[in-house]
């Protein structure tokens, strides 16, 4: 892949698109403009030897995030979803019984390779937005391979359309690495530390790495960011209006993720079984039709379509979401339901659909969502975490709002977004992250 | 004649207009080499030279070269774009709320009808239009889409239903995705439902290109979700994707620009409204008002430019018995343009568009009844029938994706309150509808008393939410703060009321 080049685009652009590229290259690119930037880098703050010090759950985000003035939890800056496949010389005989399977289950050998691989990452960053945060998943095509099938506490059925407008591609990989970081530097780094050419990490010897366990899919492989500013930095990509608004964190132009609108991580956990401690993710990926959203629409539509009709006329939201604080806003008092909106308003806003999902006001999703120019087009990789998939169905059903009398263009933000992609996983708890087995104590 | 300059004069509307003899359409053997040149996709027209023929007063003359060597030098993003600056200014001063006179007709190039599952779709180009978009019904919610760069197209379809001929007149996410040489060309786009005077309900937008070339456009159709009845029962529940083809380059500019007809200057804002294309340049002026319904020489589904145009039938083509409504209330128009009164006429307005309502019961109606009231209703013993067709004026187009309600009084007394739901009908079109159901059901009103609507009854269609759907030029100001509207129910025996 060609590196971006460095005299056209503004120095957080040029990092993005580094991201976006990945490699060595890209790293090394990436390391010399922050190094010779006006603003020293700081040195990336490097991990712990102990990994019981570690939380138990791969999705223990939250304490080790940032927070800010409102208390909404941030997300890193920036992001890799890479997609991974067991190699063929990963495949052992796990189940030691010299059956010879179509899909083979992964050897022990490469299991205890993948978990020193990982640690190995923890020990060279912290486990911190300025460090390094992960999780690894895996698909139920990944669970395919072993005899016995996942226990009844785990809800991960196959990828399937939601909708009827989408005809998406499923991800039938085995697994996926999200890697997030403040610093640029970081994400590639950690990726070729796992699978390029490198023998230390942030100081960190490099005892194995994860080439023999896993092929990446390079032509799958998923970046982004979230964060004020960063999205107002991509107008160089096409399709990126130069009105997306200077403070916004996500592309379409506000604030999202806000703390009464997210579940907690406890609500998103698996309660029982051998993966109690594990969550389940869904990871849609979709392009936004950003010129329009930004061209045709003005402001007060596109609160009605995001929030709700009354968000827009009492202008209740600000430029970017700024005066909404820590909630969405849509369960106070005055916010008509989206029954109610189709039919006074002709319009249903998004968190307006969102709402209905809510179980006794408690929202089911924690989402860890963020923008994305990849394939020079503006887009979003929906990441979500919850007890089961069944939950995101079900949210989706709502946000979908097959049943309400309106308009497509109406409908929420459904007439901006394309969905490409949807792929299920299981994030194991940390003790189980390594190739586990489907019923992994029998 | 030279194309026309819209800064300029306003001369070129009723100058040379040529009718013409027939649209130079693609031959067929092009649809034939494109769908296996692209096998990815799974039916592709070709857009050729063809162009809407009833619409273009300027057929085939000022097609010279001269300007070409002047719109080639648009490469750089400046307001002109590859147009050279010469798409038309739309302003028109101090418009009437209501609906009115555009300062020209459109040209275009039309495609071949595109097979797509039970739907057949005609793709149609412009250059970039200016539309008004709609999300809501205050001032806010209305804004003007100015396009800011001159390189691209208006890209329109028509969607019809292949069995009735119905056009489909509602947005349920329909999406183009543009490639060139087998690239996507920028993100996918779901294009606005969109109301024009001369295209009727359509759907499109404007889609920047980047640069001269082919262009292969998939549509993808999603499934129905509307209420459906008669024919219509049951169609249009699968996903269903087609594709055309066209060229963007001098000759395609040239046409679009150079083949629009403005109207002279003092017409531009009047009421009134262009006649639908492939109508016919007969009288063609815009003046609206030729024919018994007040409507500017309507075409009735395909016409010679192929064209679909989505119609509503006129007011004395309903069965049943049509309730009576006063014609001065909501800001009526006393006459049509011409000073004739016409059975249109009569018919209340709501910020300028006619409602229709029509009672069908079960003694007089009985298979419009059971049509309307569908499948899902046949157990709870269907009444009666209530239709509301609010509709545009002159052109008789439907105005979908509002939200109706309708209101009973009795002696003074509100005896029932109804949503109306938005319906397809393969005889009558789109409506919104409500089955009344008949004593014993659990849909009827409260007690056990038949809420059933009868003569001496009053009938208010009130509008929730105006017609979500967005406008080009000569819409933008009608249909949007629509007053309520209070019909009377005549003697049942009457039946089939025309009004007259």
């Amino acid at each position: 892949m060609t590196l971006p080049d460095r005299s056209a685009l503004s120095r957080r652009a040029y990092v993005r698109a580094l991201v976006a590229v990945g490699g060595g290259a890209a790293l090394s690119a990436c390391l010399d403009v922050t190094r010779d930037g006006d603003d020293d880098p700081d040195p990336v703050p490097s991990g712990t030897d102990d990994p019981d010090s570690l939380p138990a759950r791969q999705h223990a985000w939250n304490e080790f995030s940032s927070r800010d003035e409102d208390g909404n939890v941030q997300l890193p800056d920036h992001h890799a979803l890479v997609p991974l496949s067991l190699a063929s010389d990963a495949a052992g005989d796990a189940e030691g019984d010299g059956a010879d399977d179509d899909a083979t289950a992964p050897s022990k050998d490469a299991s205890q390779t993948t978990e020193t691989a990982l640690r190995t990452l923890e020990r060279a960053y912290e486990w911190s937005h300025e460090g390094l945060i992960f999780t690894l998943g895996y698909t139920p095509a990944y669970f395919d391979r072993f005899e016995g099938s996942l226990p009844d506490s785990v809800d991960l059925p196959a990828p399937e359309a939601l909708t009827a407008r989408e005809n998406p591609v499923f991800d039938e990989f085995d697994a996926l690495l999200h890697l997030a970081s403040d610093r640029p530097d970081v994400v590639l780094a950690a990726e070729e530390g796992l699978f390029g050419d490198r023998d230390e990490l942030n100081g960190t010897d490099l005892e194995t790495d994860l080439t023999g366990v896993f092929d990446r899919h390079d032509d799958r492989r998923r970046t982004g960011f979230v964060g004020a500013g960063l999205p107002a930095s991509k107008t160089n990509v096409p399709g990126v209006p130069e009105s997306v608004p200077e403070d916004a964190p996500f592309l379409m132009g506000f604030r999202s993720g806000f703390a009464r609108t997210q579940a907690s991580e406890d609500r998103v956990t698996i309660d029982a079984g051998p993966f109690a401690g594990g969550t389940t993710q869904h990871v849609s990926s979709m392009d936004i039709q950003l010129d329009v959203w930004f061209g045709q629409d003005n402001h007060h539509q596109r609160v009605s379509k995001l929030f709700s009709p009354t968000h827009a006329a009492d202008e209740l939201v600000g430029e970017v979401g700024d005066e909404l604080a820590d909630t969405s806003g849509v369960t106070d008092d005055g916010i008509a339901s989206a029954e109610d909106a189709a039919r006074e308003h002709g319009v249903v806003g998004h968190a307006q659909k969102a709402a209905q999902a809510r179980e006794d006001g408690n929202p089911p999703l924690l989402r860890r969502d963020f923008s994305t120019v990849d394939g020079d087009r503006p887009g979003q990789h929906f990441l979500a975490l919850q007890r089961g998939i069944g939950e995101f169905v079900r949210v989706r059903e709502a946000m979908t709002g097959a049943d309400l009398d309106i308009s497509s263009a109406n409908n929420g933000i459904l007439h901006y977004l394309f969905v490409n992609r949807r792929g299920n996983y299981l994030l194991p708890p940390r003790s189980l992250r390594a190739l586990p087995a489907a019923a992994p104590n029998s | 004649m030279a194309p026309d300059d819209p800064t300029a004069d306003d001369a070129a509307g009723s100058g040379d207009r040529t009718t013409a003899t027939g649209p130079a359409l693609a031959p067929a053997t092009d649809t034939t080499t494109m769908a296996t040149r692209r096998t990815l996709l799974s039916r592709t027209g070709a857009i050729s030279g063809a162009l809407a023929t009833g619409l273009a007063g300027c057929l085939g003359l000022g097609g010279g070269g001269d300007d070409n060597g002047e719109e080639s030098d648009g490469e750089t993003t400046d307001a002109g774009g590859d147009y050279g600056g010469r798409q038309p200014t739309v302003t028109v001063e101090d418009p009437p709320n209501a609906v009115f006179l555009p300062t020209h007709r459109e040209a275009m190039r039309v495609g071949e009808p595109v097979t797509a599952g039970e739907f057949r779709f005609v793709p149609m180009l412009s250059y970039p239009h200016p539309f008004w978009t709609i999300a809501g019904s205050d001032d806010a919610a209305v804004e003007r889409e100015t396009p800011e760069v001159g390189r691209g197209v208006h890209m329109m379809i028509t969607v019809q239903d292949r069995e009735t001929g119905l056009v489909v007149p509602v947005d349920d996410g329909i999406q183009f995705r543009v490639r060139s040489d087998g690239e996507r060309v920028g993100s996918p786009v779901s294009p606005w439902a969109m109301l024009s005077q001369e295209m009727g309900f359509h759907f499109g937008d404007n889609v920047g290109l980047p640069g001269d070339g082919t262009y292969e456009v998939e549509v993808t159709i999603p499934p129905l979700s509307v209420r459906r009845t008669g024919a219509l029962a049951g169609r249009g529940e699968e996903r269903v994707t087609g594709a055309f083809e066209f060229e963007y380059d001098d000759e395609f500019r040239h046409q679009v620009i150079g083949e629009i007809d403005y109207l002279e200057r003092n017409r531009r804002g009047e009421r009134g409204a262009l006649e639908p294309m492939g109508a016919g340049s007969d009288g063609g002026d815009g003046s609206g008002g030729s024919d018994a319904d007040g409507n500017a020489g309507h075409a009735s589904g395909m016409d010679h430019a192929h064209v679909p145009y989505a119609t509503v039938p006129a007011v004395d083509a309903y069965a049943g018995t049509r309730l009576v409504g006063d014609a001065s209330a909501g800001g009526a128009s006393s006459a049509s343009a011409d000073g004739e009164a016409t059975a249109a006429d009569e018919l209340p307005r709501s910020d300028d568009a006619p409602i229709v309502t029509v009672l069908f019961d079960a003694d007089a109606d009985e298979s419009d009844l059971a049509r309307l009231a569908g499948d899902e209703n046949r157990t709870q013993n269907p009444e009666q029938y209530l239709l509301v067709s609010p509709r545009t004026p002159y052109n008789r187009v439907p105005l979908p994706d509002a939200a109706l309600t309708a209101s009973i009084e009795r002696d003074g007394e509100l005896v029932a309150e109804y949503e109306l739901e938005q319906t397809l009908d393969s005889e009558y079109g789109h409506h919104y509808g409500v089955v009344v159901s008949g004593p014993g059901s659990d849909t009827s009103g409260s007690g056990s008393e038949s809420t059933a609507i009868s003569s001496g009854d009053s009938v208010t269609v009130s509008v929730d939410s105006p017609p979500q759907v967005a406008r080009h030029q000569g819409y933008e100001t009608a249909f949007l703060e629509m007053e309520s509207v209070t019909f009377e129910v005549p003697d049942a025996a009457e039946g089939g009321d025309t009004g007259n």
